[in-house]
């Protein structure tokens, strides 16, 4: 169901990486995301899930939940891993019936392939939206796109309009399924048919999610006006954020890790 | 010829630490023709309980009866179950999405691939249930106000004629006059169709003054079933269950501790106006 | 001058030939607790956004602690000074976390730090809402999210609140979490206004103006204004069951049943003798 999606929900914490500075988190993601779609060996591959691994851990974030956070990416782990599994060409013919033939290197696509995606999903999951509020991160946004601000970007905008959209994807998909149920209840068929009506069958349930995002984004916006919203002028924060000695420790070690997977990548381990 | 559960239990999330027992081996037959009042707290099972009645959720354990068939037997024909067993959800106005009153009235009967006559005429006759206009019909569902709107819901799954009508809190949020309307308009569909209602609410008040039975949920359990006098016979286990009492019946149930009236089972202004005026009180 | 006081205030939604507040002339003291209410479309919410500053009068005039509603450069004072919690629980609420919701406002207003965290616990604890600080605020209830709401505008230190609708979307539980905040931001001494339809709730107010057609038809105590129990209800609206019921039965008027028995009991014993 829509309601398994915990994509963009914040899990309040206290472990280091709660506490980490939002902007070096995010420039470890972008770090950890490079490190992640450069590695090509198998010891590079392994390196990249034992860090996935250890972000999870020292994250505090409970297995489950993560379990839980990949599902609904199953279908496009399964579907990646199969189409590697049957279409890799290569040298090594491991298994051979009628005209499906199973390479060496088609097993070892697949498994870099979904090893690949989920901890790219993990990593940002807890790198950045488990463990970072909304609020943090759009301050952390705001804070390192601050030079652009002087060639008139609508820095702090941008990055309100992030925070909000992260708040209401929970809310939004709680309506999604609510709509679906309701129309289903009036005998909407959304499995059969064919591509066409199957695109027209989504009509009953995106018209009345548009009209309740509009005015849910209204009714939003006359509450902040009420509350003295008036686009960064002036704001102060709650929360000084102070970046201590231990985030660029952090910081630090990711980058030697990042370095560390392009020398895994010449190292040839048989697999 | 019914709506039967049978040891019905709902489990949410089995085997993870999140989970929930949504709904305790039920025991119900809805009486056939009548409208029962569903009472609970948030949490009590009541919604879940709604979406089990029209097969959008399936019972952990248990059978659901629709006429003496069990509705998951066949789970590919789940949707005809879904036209016997019309739903209308909380805040149904949210799904309105035709271009007119008319079209989003006609959605449901598209559906069970009617004939254009069959689906014209069910159209007309459930916004005449629930008091749309005939100029409405070829308006914007989104012009409407919101009472209106509620209305137009609601006529979208009458229009199905489903001789079970469940409908999660109809009046939810509306004002005095909105809840009169929506609430007659249940009525009506009630006495034209003799069909069965079963009126989902926290308004005890409501319940007790449109509904035949009761049925009273409590942490997923059944607390109590009955005829609405039944139920409100027993007035000091109601008390107990901690659900909002009507106003007028908390004043009998006081006056009965005083010693100063028999009975405490009065949950209209009338009937205790009836009784007080018995004991030659008040200007009659 | 009265807190919030109106001089023929009008306000016409754009396109519409009736406007939905029509020439009302109302003043609220400070510390007063104010019911408004009438059915859908009587301009009681279209009322309530003017009395807070949110819309701004097309006719006539609106003081907000002595200030004017229509002068741009108080209209930040004004939303400090009185705020507005609105109907839905869901679409008020900025941030996920509820501490760093409630400290919106102030940080909006440029507040030093210390003193909105001073303010967010401040607001919290008032609404009894200190344990879920570090909670994620979509999984609250609803009445919950409704606290979280209240505080959120508490945290700017007003002076008044008007609650439009506030409850309309809550269970009997929620209700009654939101009127008891209601009645203790009243005893500290904040002016509350409540637009709602539920009789139980304006019957605790100290005055209750009921709106209809964009005019004020009726503004007295409870009392006085659940004792017109015909024109209430020519006006379709209900009066508390207990009312009603003496009413018909031409007794002294009450708004709550323990009042109502007393009565009662004083009559049954009156005939006894």
């Amino acid at each position: 169901m829509l309601k398994d999606i915990t994509l963009g929900q914040f899990f309040p914490g206290r472990s280091l990486l709660h506490r980490t500075d939002a902007r070096i988190k995010i420039i470890l993601l972008a770090v950890f995301l490079v490190f992640v779609l450069c590695a090509k060996s198998a010891a590079a591959f392994t390196f990249v899930a034992v860090c996935t691994a250890v972000l999870v851990i020292i994250s505090a974030i409970p297995l489950k939940t993560i379990i839980k956070s990949l599902k609904p990416l199953m279908f496009v782990l399964i579907f990646t891993a199969v189409i590697n599994l049957f279409f890799a060409n290569g040298e090594d013919i491991l298994l051979q019936w009628k005209f499906i033939k199973i390479y060496r290197e088609g097993i070892e696509n697949a498994i870099k392939m979904v090893v690949r995606l989920t901890c790219l999903v993990t990593g940002t999951s807890v790198l950045l939206t488990y463990t970072t509020s909304p609020l943090d991160l759009t301050d952390g946004i705001e804070r390192l796109l601050t030079p652009l601000k002087h060639i008139g970007v609508p820095v702090h905008d941008f990055a309100m309009m992030m925070s909000i959209a992260l708040r209401f994807i929970p809310t939004l998909i709680e309506e999604t399924d609510k709509i679906i149920s309701a129309q289903k209840a009036r005998g909407a068929d959304f499995e059969s048919g064919n591509l066409f009506s199957r695109a027209k069958a989504l009509i009953p349930i995106l018209v009345p999610l548009f009209v309740s995002a509009y005015r849910r984004a209204f009714e939003l916006a006359e509450a902040m006006e009420c509350r003295c919203y008036r686009s960064g002028v002036g704001k102060t924060r709650m929360k000084v954020i102070k970046t201590r000695p231990a985030d660029y420790i952090f910081l630090g070690i990711s980058v030697v890790c990042c370095v560390g997977i392009f020398f895994l990548n010449q190292v040839v381990i048989p697999f | 010829m019914s709506l039967k559960l049978e040891n019905v239990s709902v489990v949410y999330g089995e085997g993870t630490p999140f989970r929930k027992v949504a709904l305790d081996n039920i025991n119900i037959e809805f009486p056939k023709g009548k409208i029962t009042g569903i009472i609970g707290h948030t949490g009590s099972g009541k919604s879940t309980l709604a979406q089990l009645l029209n097969g959008l959720n399936k019972p952990t354990s248990g059978k659901i009866y629709l006429d003496g068939e069990d509705i998951w037997v066949n789970p590919k024909e789940i949707s005809k179950v879904r036209f016997k067993v019309g739903l209308a959800f909380q805040y149904p106005e949210y799904q309105l999405f035709e271009e007119t009153v008319g079209k989003d009235i006609a959605f449901g009967p598209k559906n069970m691939k009617l004939s254009e006559n069959e689906i014209a005429l069910r159209v007309t006759e459930a916004a005449r249930m629930c008091g749309i206009p005939d100029d409405s019909l070829d308006r914007s569902p989104f012009e409407l106000s919101g009472g209106q709107k509620r209305r137009v819901a609601i006529a979208g799954v009458m229009a199905m004629k489903p001789k079970y009508l469940v409908l999660d809190e109809p009046a939810a949020g509306l004002d005095p006059v909105g809840k009169t309307d929506i609430l007659n308009g249940i009525i009506n569909y009630k006495n034209e169709t003799d069909g069965t209602v079963l009126l989902i609410s926290h308004s005890m008040e409501d319940v007790a003054k449109y509904s035949d039975y009761i049925l009273v949920l409590k942490e997923g359990k059944v607390f109590a079933q009955g005829t609405v006098e039944e139920i409100f016979s027993n007035i000091s286990a109601l008390a107990d269950s901690s659900l909002d009492l009507p106003q007028i019946t908390r004043l009998f149930h006081e006056l009965k501790k005083r010693g100063l009236i028999e009975r405490d089972d009065v949950y209209t202004v009338k009937f205790g106006e009836k009784l007080l005026k018995e004991k030659g009180i008040g200007n009659a | 001058m009265a807190f919030i006081q109106t001089e023929k205030l009008t306000y016409n939604y754009e396109g519409n030939l009736v406007p939905a507040v029509k020439e009302v002339s109302l003043s609220f003291e400070k510390g007063s607790y104010t019911a408004i209410i009438g059915h859908n479309g009587s301009g009681k919410s279209t009322l309530a956004k003017l009395l807070c500053g949110i819309f701004t009068p097309t006719g006539g005039k609106v003081f907000i602690d002595g200030m004017d509603s229509s002068d741009e450069e108080k209209q930040e004072n004004i939303r400090e000074k009185c705020g507005m919690v609105f109907q839905n629980p869901d679409n008020q609420i900025v941030s996920s976390v509820v501490e760093e919701d409630v400290a919106f406002a102030p940080e909006n207003l440029g507040v030093e730090p210390k003193e909105i965290r001073k303010r967010v616990d401040d607001a919290l604890a008032a609404v009894g809402m200190t344990e879920y600080a570090h909670h994620s605020a979509y999984k609250l209830s609803g009445g919950q999210k409704q606290r979280v709401a209240i505080a959120g505008i508490l945290a700017m230190n007003p002076d008044c609140i008007v609650f439009d609708e506030a409850t309309a979307m809550l269970d009997p539980a929620g209700r009654r979490e939101i009127s008891a905040a209601m009645n203790e931001l009243n005893k500290r001494g904040i002016t509350v206004i409540t637009v709602t339809h539920h009789m139980n709730e304006a019957a605790m107010a100290d005055r209750i103006v009921v709106m209809n057609k964009g005019e004020v038809a009726m503004d007295g105590t409870p009392r006085e204004v659940f004792a017109r129990v015909d024109e209430l209800r020519s006006l379709s609206l209900a009066v508390p069951q207990v009312t009603e019921l003496l009413y018909d039965l031409g007794l002294p008027e009450a708004l709550h049943a323990s009042e109502a028995a007393d009565i009662i009991q004083k009559e049954i014993e009156k005939k006894c003798h």
